[in-house]
Formats: C-alpha cells, sequence, structure tokens
C-alpha cells in the first residue's frame, strides 16, 4: 500500500524537512494546531504515496509545493468564512517578549491578520512562491518545488511582489482610514 | 548585455544575489549606462521590501520546537491513520463498492455527501442517467499511481472542494415510512416494491442540491501531488458553476438486515455517510452492530440526479483526465472516452479481478447485473437499471434469474 518507504528512510526525510514545513504552514495558519496537524498530514500524504510520488524531482520541494498548498487552501477557506479575521479579533495575540503590552499585542496581531488577509487574495502561486521565498528556499529549491524553471522564478516573484504591495498598501490604507474614523467618532 | 536581452526575472534575480557570476558581471555592466533598468531595479526593490517587511510580521517557530518530539507524534498520527483506515472507506473505496457488487450504493454514498457528491458527479459526468456502462480498472496501474486505499488523497480532494461547494437545498433527517403509499407521497414518484415480499422497513431519504465552483487551480494541485503533474485539467472548467440536484428517493429493506434501517434513520441529516455505507455492504467492514443475514436485500429508487454545467464545459475532455489519473493509458482513455454519451451514461468502475459485470435487461430497460468475484459473499448480487426516468438498485444474495425476477416484479 506504502509501496515500499523504507522506515529508516522516510524518518531521515522527516526529520530534514519538518522545521522548514511546519514553519511555511504556521506562518500561514493562525492556530498552531492547525498548522501541525496540516504538517502532519502532508508528511501522512508523503507516506501513503510512496517514494514515487517524487520521482523525477525532489521530496523536497514535494513537500513545500504542498504544504504551502494546503496551508493557503486552509487560509482562504478561514477568510472566506470569516474565521480568520473572527480568531484574530479575540486572539490574545501570544508575544514572545513578556515586556509586550496589551495595546503592541494587538496591533501586531492585525499586522499579521492583514499579511494573511493579503496572501488569501492572492492567486494561489502567487501566494506559494511568496512563502517559498521568504522562508528561506532559493530560487533552484523554489523552481523543483513549483515545478517551473529556475529562469521563470524571478518573473514570477516580481510579479507577485507586485501583486502583494498593492493590496497591503490598500489594506494598510483602509485600517488608517477605520482608526481615523473611530477617533473621530470618539471625539464627538 | 542588451537591453532587450533583459528582462524583469533577471533584475529580480539580480536584487536576490540569484545570477551566476557571467550573468551578475553582465547585468551590472547593463544598468551603469541603463536608466530605465535602473529605474525598473528600484521598482522592484520597493516591492519586494514591502513584501519582505509584510512577511516577517507572520510569526516565526517558537523556541525550543523540537524534531524528535515531532517525529514521535507524527508516528502515533501515522498509527492511529492507519488503524483507521481498516474501517472507513474513503472516497476511492466507496468509488470502487461499485466493483464490489454495490454499484448503487457507492452511488449513494458519493451523492449524499456533498463535496463528494460533487466531485465523484463532476467527474463521472452524470448529467442524468438513462444508460450504464462498467469501466474495469486495472489494479496494478493504482499501485503503480500510489492511489489505491489512498484515504488521504481522498480526504484532500473533499477538503479543497468542500469550500466552494454550497448546499442550496439541505437534506433532512431520513424517515422511516409506513407503505409504498406514503413513500410515494412524500419522494413524488410512484414507488414501486417487490411483489412477493414485505418490506422490514422503509426509509424515506430527502432530496438534496449543492452548488460548486470549479478551480482549475485547485483542482490541477490535485492532479500534481498525486504525482499526475503530466494531466492537464481543462481550462474551461475554471470558475464553472456546477449544479447537482438529488431529488428524494427510498430505501427498502427486506428479510433480516440487522440494525441497517435503524442506523439510516439514525443518521444526521447533513450526511454521516457511513450509515449509509453499511447498506447492503455484504462481507465488506461496516459499522453494523448487528449482523445480516443472507436474505436480507435492499431496494433503492430515487429520480435520477441531474447535473447542470455550462455548455463549454466539455464532460468527455474531463473524463479523459479522470480516467488517466486512474491509471489508464492517454490512447485507452481516449478511445473509451469516445464510446460513451458522457450526457446520459452512468459510468460504473470495476477493479479487474475484484467484480463480474453482465448486461441485462429489467422489462426491455438496460439494467447492470455486479457481482463480486473475491471470497465473501460469492452469490452477492447488485442489479442498477433505470424506469422510466426513475434510478433503481437491487441489492441482494441469489443467482442471475432470481435477481431478474425480483427487480421484474415490481409494482
Amino acid at each position: 500500500m506504502t509501496a515500499g518507504w523504507d522506515e529508516t528512510e522516510f524518518e531521515a526525510i522527516f526529520r530534514e524537512h519538518y522545521q522548514r514545513v511546519v514553519r511555511i504552514t504556521r506562518r500561514v495558519l493562525r492556530r498552531d494546531s492547525e498548522a501541525e496537524e496540516i504538517c502532519a498530514e502532508v508528511f501522512l500524504r508523503l507516506y501513503r504515496s510512496g517514494p514515487g510520488v517524487a520521482a523525477g524531482g525532489l521530496v523536497g520541494g514535494w513537500l513545500y509545493r504542498t504544504a504551502s498548498r494546503a496551508a493557503i487552501d486552509a487560509l482562504r477557506a478561514h477568510q472566506r468564512r470569516g474565521l480568520e479575521e473572527e480568531l484574530e479579533a479575540g486572539a490574545s495575540a501570544h508575544s514572545e517578549d513578556p515586556a509586550e503590552g496589551p495595546l503592541t499585542q494587538l496591533l501586531r496581531a492585525e499586522r499579521i491578520a492583514q499579511v494573511r488577509s493579503v496572501l488569501a487574495q492572492l492567486k494561489v502561486d502567487k501566494a506559494q512562491i511568496l512563502l517559498l521565498r521568504y522562508g528561506g528556499l532559493k530560487y533552484q529549491e523554489i523552481a523543483a518545488a513549483m515545478h517551473i524553471s529556475a529562469a521563470s522564478v524571478g518573473t514570477m516573484l516580481a510579479r507577485a511582489e507586485a501583486e502583494f504591495s498593492r493590496l497591503y498598501e490598500q489594506q494598510q490604507e483602509l485600517s488608517r482610514k477605520a482608526s481615523l474614523f473611530e477617533t473621530v467618532k470618539e471625539r464627538r | 548585455m542588451k537591453h532587450t536581452d533583459l528582462n524583469q526575472g533577471t533584475l529580480r534575480a539580480y536584487l536576490d544575489s540569484q545570477l551566476d557570476p557571467g550573468q551578475l558581471s553582465a547585468v551590472e555592466d547593463h544598468l551603469q549606462g541603463c536608466a530605465a533598468c535602473q529605474q525598473e531595479v528600484l521598482v522592484l526593490n520597493t516591492h519586494a521590501s514591502c513584501a519582505r517587511e509584510g512577511l516577517s510580521r507572520l510569526p516565526e517557530l517558537p523556541q525550543g520546537d523540537n524534531v524528535a518530539i515531532a517525529w514521535a507524534e507524527f508516528q502515533r498520527k501515522r498509527e492511529d491513520a492507519m488503524d483507521a483506515e481498516q474501517g472507513h472507506w474513503g472516497l476511492w473505496q466507496k468509488l470502487s463498492l461499485a466493483g464490489g457488487g454495490l454499484a448503487a450504493v457507492a452511488l449513494v454514498v458519493a451523492l449524499t455527501v456533498a463535496p463528494v457528491r460533487a466531485w465523484a458527479e463532476t467527474f463521472l459526468a452524470i448529467f442524468r442517467v438513462e444508460h450504464f456502462t462498467v469501466l474495469e480498472l486495472n489494479p496494478d496501474s493504482f499501485k503503480k499511481n500510489g492511489l489505491q486505499n489512498d484515504q488521504m488523497l481522498n480526504q484532500t480532494v473533499g477538503r479543497m472542494l468542500s469550500d466552494e461547494v454550497t448546499v442550496t437545498q439541505k437534506p433532512q433527517k431520513p424517515q422511516l415510512v409506513a407503505d409504498a403509499a406514503a413513500a410515494s407521497k412524500l419522494a413524488g414518484f410512484p414507488v414501486q416494491l417487490l411483489s412477493s415480499e414485505t418490506p422490514a422497513a422503509l426509509v424515506f431519504e430527502s432530496g438534496v442540491a449543492v452548488q460548486m465552483k470549479l478551480d482549475q487551480d485547485r483542482l490541477q494541485s490535485i492532479l500534481d501531488e498525486a504525482g499526475r503533474s503530466d494531466l492537464q485539467i481543462p481550462s474551461s472548467v475554471d470558475g464553472a458553476r456546477i449544479a447537482v440536484r438529488v431529488p428524494p428517493g427510498i430505501m427498502a429493506f427486506y428479510g433480516h438486515c440487522g440494525n441497517m434501517p435503524s442506523q439510516l434513520v439514525g443518521s444526521s441529516p447533513d450526511g454521516d455517510h457511513q450509515a449509509h455505507i453499511v447498506v447492503g455492504a455484504g462481507g465488506k467492514p461496516t459499522r453494523s452492530h448487528e449482523e445480516t443475514d443472507s436474505t436480507c436485500m435492499t431496494l433503492m429508487e430515487l429520480p435520477s440526479p441531474i447535473v447542470s454545467a455550462p455548455a463549454e464545459i466539455n464532460p468527455a475532455q474531463i473524463a479523459q483526465v479522470v480516467l488517466q489519473f486512474l491509471g489508464m493509458s492517454a490512447n485507452d482513455a481516449a478511445n473509451f472516452t469516445q464510446t460513451v454519451d458522457w450526457t446520459s451514461t452512468l459510468v460504473l468502475p470495476t477493479i479487474r479481478g475484484k467484480s463480474s459485470y453482465e448486461q441485462v435487461h429489467i422489462n426491455g430497460n438496460e439494467g447492470a447485473l455486479l457481482r463480486p468475484t473475491g471470497p465473501g459473499q460469492p452469490d452477492h448480487f447488485s442489479l442498477i437499471w433505470v424506469d422510466d426516468g426513475i434510478l433503481h438498485a437491487l441489492n441482494g444474495t441469489g443467482d442471475n434469474t432470481t435477481a431478474i425476477n425480483l427487480a421484474s416484479q415490481l409494482e
């Protein structure tokens, strides 16, 4: 059924790629438990599919592609249902810095929500290339993961960044207007 | 390097120091004398900085995230998943029930669970069932493609599509009805029952309607993840809205079927499809706690499900992709799709060596009789036919003559 993974070989793959895969899913998804769940699903899928699934390519590439895809799908699903905003709004934005005040935490949570919202609005391959590049993958690795030529990574990345910038600035502008509106309302 | 040789991608790679030394010095030389490219680099750099700044806000891994713990946790999850796989059937197993002699029930399962139904219907291209044909699949091909028993793949398909599915008519909880007259009144068509037998239970199942929007990108990723990026989802499907309507139907139980009827009635309206799976499941694993015996027969009747799709959708083209995905060669898939009218033919997938199939006639209507060929219940049959627009499926135990005689005597 599993078409012959050697357990030692599979464990080595898991150990080599786990951190990067979970890094991708954790960055995209608000809840760590969901990010880890998706990460485990991706490895389970690899296990079930057997070594043949990545034949002709690198296992790492398959893992990063599948993980980023699954995480973006989950994020988009949350956004459609309005769940992400709800989670972000109600989140107590756990902080790495214990000295960080509640207002700073709230602002940080809001900015994370903005970035995720922009990622969810992008076409999937654009969101994917941004996640992979800013997750630390080199152009060659991105090319292998996304089944594209290394020469076209730069072009795709440039387009994705341009689109991201446009939407991100829009988001920030909206957010600025919203807080201005709130301030005016409070003064009245 | 000439200006025309330099594209946006090369300039972007230059910013990331991802060019080889030869390219790098050529680009640097060119940039010194080209104001337009310098400007382009500035723009690219602004966008890249914005993206970097944005993505750097996303949380990093917490400290102490331990791979050893993750591996131990993964091993536990994998064990649970493998155990669960023994007792649950994924979509593929459900569809392959057809091969195990349970085509109709598999179909009901596929048609009753929203995302799965939409997927199955779209890809089996059932527009309105008038004819049947059996497609024999080679199990070696699934193994080769890593598909057999791949519950994870099925879940992926369900998860990926479920976001796009809207239930426009929610299914109600199945309910027991007293007799054929009451069943007909509820179902809206003349329900016919076996003339020689009295049903032990008669269950009405409400209709359901769903709409889904197809996403070429998403569907393509399913193929990619299964290692089949060689197959291309036609671009015509992108954004297409597919509507699926499954009319209300009835399920009659005869003989000793254990607690199958009560399980069906007890299932949730949103489709606890496990309850449907037990119906007529024969020697396969079931969730039924009470044993059934060879006297158990089930009869399902419902008007043909209808799938509406935009005119630009070519079901034969989609079918070709699916057939190749299931392990057929491109040539075989092309040949097979040409023999089928995809707007009116229900294709019952069977697995070579797991079932036998015979074309039969029930009161002048064509039908399909399927039997499992493996050990277990050698006499088990599934008989499927369409009479006056109503899809019928009779599951039971007996020889061909018994099956056809029973089916011919509905009234």
